[in-house]
């Protein structure tokens, strides 16, 4: 395999697609590009990618690439998928994917017309508590599921929080669902492998947790978010939380068997298991078992960080592998497609109701 | 004349106001993207009654910003900049912001541009003080920096900006002066500069030794940008800007442990830092950036080569510190103790 590689649009989450693309030995970056030609030239310097451009249609041209990185705002995704498509691109979308639900589907349309394979990036997904988590699921250890909570943290004053807050232009502001369509992808994608429906009962409080955001005169940005959700057989939880500390990100799954909780900030997936044992001495060991497993995923993590496998973004490089794969061996990309627009779907019912306003 | 400062109101854009007002000039307007800063502003009204204190909110990546900020002004003082965060906020707020502010300048049809003054406040960072070697001398001559990708993002960002002011200046002709001050500190600014030492958990690793410390008190560094950009002179010129009798930043960190607070620091010779960074170099290659590169030999080399530094133009144009370096660094640390204690 012998993949070339470009990126439009080289914001914040630009470095981290070059860094990840760095690491997987069988692609190559070729060029950047970027409206703003200070923001290609600085991402192309910093990284030493050969050649930077501002006119994507030029870069598409001159660079003729396997795969083209989405990662401008979501304002742009459906054109810009359009256009690599037609260039003969497959496509890696920067989250979110869309404005709309029906831009979703269009993207994934265009992808499948053309013959052309797409992912998202749902990184999380592919972290190893994650695929671990996986792991527990096909192997029947935990059971049904019954219930999800997905829970996402969020730092309103970290990089990416005061970037939109000090500018009020930002394209976060023109999101449907505004702060929360930028996050709700990484809340949502955890809980669809567990809950198939295609269209689940979904109801949803939206409200402003703190002052902080009133300071800087975006006082209409809501920053917590509580949906429930409730399909067939399974129900869920989502959060997102921008006020709570630490900032984390947990998934936790009641089956019918076990329960497993998922850390992926301390990259740790601990079973709750049923009570082996009787009465009082069945509550007497189930903190030691939890201990047992705390100290095995820590020595696991140990293991990753020595091996060179404990990255912020290793999931994404993971997915970029088995989607590179995917294209190199004509497969399945690593994310299904139905999944992908059980995701929109989801995030665009929410946002009807916390924004009726911005119906498409 | 009617003067535009903006990042008005950050902890330099603040006292180049009060430094503007107390050498005479009325008519100010004061650019900033935060109106939770205007405090201090206003305050400065209220001190000088007769003076025009126009204040304009805006973001600079905003061309319709760009545009109202530039409107009738003369003079342009252009402080705004990203010190910290990501490198593509960096890029697009001191570069791109710049490049903004530029373009609406040269736009406008009511004022002559050749007429126009445009003082930047640039950086230190900007010297190619490695290929110079240890103890080099550092004077407005020093050739600028050739590798801005082994440097940190900041002063890659103020490179790009420089060039993007020079080749704009070339085109438009307007008059440009640009400033280079080291290490701007006071009250309002942060505690110790990186060219210190840095802090990593609970230890704080004195990495300066006895090198000399750039420093630039705040109302000086304004004294600095007011005085160069009313003197005729100084048009299409360069200063390095830095005050007096520079302490070493041994002695820095030891009256701070002195005024403000017993800190724990590990002293590290330059070889040893140099050796570490070496280390974590190789570490960062082979992990494929597992830990970040913090130091690497080339940024070693940048900040605690032991440069020497030079400010005599600043001086033949006029300028004299207002505040003595040992009285600056007594009312910094006393700011910075009260800021302890209150925490």
């Amino acid at each position: 395999m012998s993949l070339k590689i470009a990126i439009v649009g080289c914001g914040k989450i630009a470095d981290a697609h070059v860094e990840e693309i760095r690491k997987i030995p069988s692609v190559h970056l070729s060029a950047v590009c970027d409206l703003e030609p200070v923001m290609a030239e600085q991402l192309a310097v910093r990284y030493s990618v050969p050649q930077w451009y501002s006119d994507v249609a030029r870069m598409l041209d001159v660079e003729k690439p396997d795969v083209l990185h989405i990662t401008t705002p979501p304002q742009s995704h459906l054109a810009l998928t359009c256009q690599a498509v037609a260039a003969g691109c497959h496509v890696f979308l920067e989250k979110p994917v869309a404005l709309h639900h029906c831009d979703a589907e269009a993207i994934i349309t265009t992808a499948l017309a053309a013959r052309r394979k797409l992912a998202v990036n749902y990184w999380p997904r592919f972290e190893a508590p994650a695929l671990e988590l996986r792991r527990l699921q096909e192997t029947g250890v935990l059971g049904s599921p019954v219930h999800v909570e997905s829970y996402t943290g969020y730092d309103l004053q970290g990089e990416f929080g005061m970037s939109f807050r000090r500018d009020l232009d930002h394209w976060v502001h023109r999101l449907p669902g505004k702060l929360f369509h930028n996050m709700m992808d990484h809340v949502l994608n955890k809980i669809t492998p567990f809950l198939p429906d295609d269209h689940p009962f979904i109801q949803t409080i939206a409200y402003r947790g703190g002052k902080g955001v009133i300071e800087t005169g975006s006082a209409e940005i809501l920053d917590e978010l509580r949906v429930m959700i409730r399909g067939e057989r399974t129900s869920a939880y989502a959060t997102f939380c921008a006020h709570a500390r630490p900032v984390g990100q947990t998934l936790r799954v009641y089956g019918t068997k076990n329960t497993a909780h998922v850390d992926y900030t301390a990259r740790t997936v601990v079973l709750e298991r049923k009570q082996a044992f009787p009465s009082a001495l069945g509550r007497l060991f189930p903190p030691f078992l939890t201990a047992k497993d705390y100290l095995r995923q820590g020595l696991k993590n140990v293991n990753r960080f020595s091996h060179s496998r404990f990255h912020f973004f290793d999931g994404m490089r993971r997915l970029l592998e088995e989607f590179y794969l995917s294209i190199d061996q004509d497969l399945e990309p690593p994310i299904a497609y139905a999944e992908i627009l059980r995701v929109t779907a989801m995030m665009e019912s929410i946002f009807e109701q916390v924004y009726p306003e911005v119906r498409p | 004349m009617k003067v535009l400062v903006t990042g008005a109101g950050g902890f330099l854009g603040t006292s180049a106001v009060e430094r503007l007002l107390s050498h005479g000039h009325q008519d100010i307007r004061c650019f900033l993207r935060d109106r939770g800063k205007a405090e201090r502003l206003l305050a400065l009204q209220e001190s000088y009654p007769g003076a025009q204190l126009e204040l304009c909110f805006g973001n600079l990546r905003s061309k319709a910003d760009c545009a109202r900020a530039v409107a009738d002004v003369s003079l342009v003082i252009h402080l705004a900049a990203a010190l910290k965060g990501a490198a593509a906020e960096i890029f697009a707020d001191s570069v791109v912001a710049s490049r903004n502010l530029l373009e609406a300048l040269e736009a406008r049809g009511n004022m002559p541009i050749e007429k126009t003054r445009v003082v930047l406040v640039s950086s230190f960072g900007v010297y190619g003080v490695v290929a110079l070697g240890r103890g080099a001398r550092i004077d407005e001559s020093t050739p600028l920096e050739t590798h801005p990708e082994l440097r940190d993002t900041y002063s890659y960002s103020k490179l790009m900006q420089e060039q993007l002011f020079r080749d704009h200046q070339q085109k438009a002709g307007f008059e440009l002066v640009v400033l280079r001050p080291g290490v701007i500190y006071g009250p309002g600014g942060g505690a110790i500069s990186n060219r210190v030492g840095l802090q990593i958990g609970p230890v704080f690793f004195h990495l300066g030794g006895r090198n000399l410390l750039p420093l630039s008190y705040v109302v000086n560094c304004a004294e600095a940008i007011v005085v160069t950009a009313i003197q005729p002179d100084s048009a299409g010129q360069v200063y390095n800007v830095h005050d007096d009798n520079l302490p070493t930043a041994a002695r820095y960190l030891r009256e701070y442990k002195k005024q403000v607070k017993r800190i724990r620091s590990i002293r590290l010779p330059y070889f040893v830092t140099r050796m570490l960074a070496h280390r974590l170099e190789i570490y960062h290659y082979y992990s494929q950036g597992q830990l970040p590169a913090i130091l690497t030999r080339y940024k070693v080399a940048a900040a605690w080569g032991g440069s020497r530094f030079d400010n005599a133009k600043l001086h033949a144009l006029g300028w004299q510190p207002l505040v003595a370096t040992n009285d600056a660094m007594a009312k910094s640390f006393a700011y910075l103790r009260k800021l302890d204690d209150q925490s």
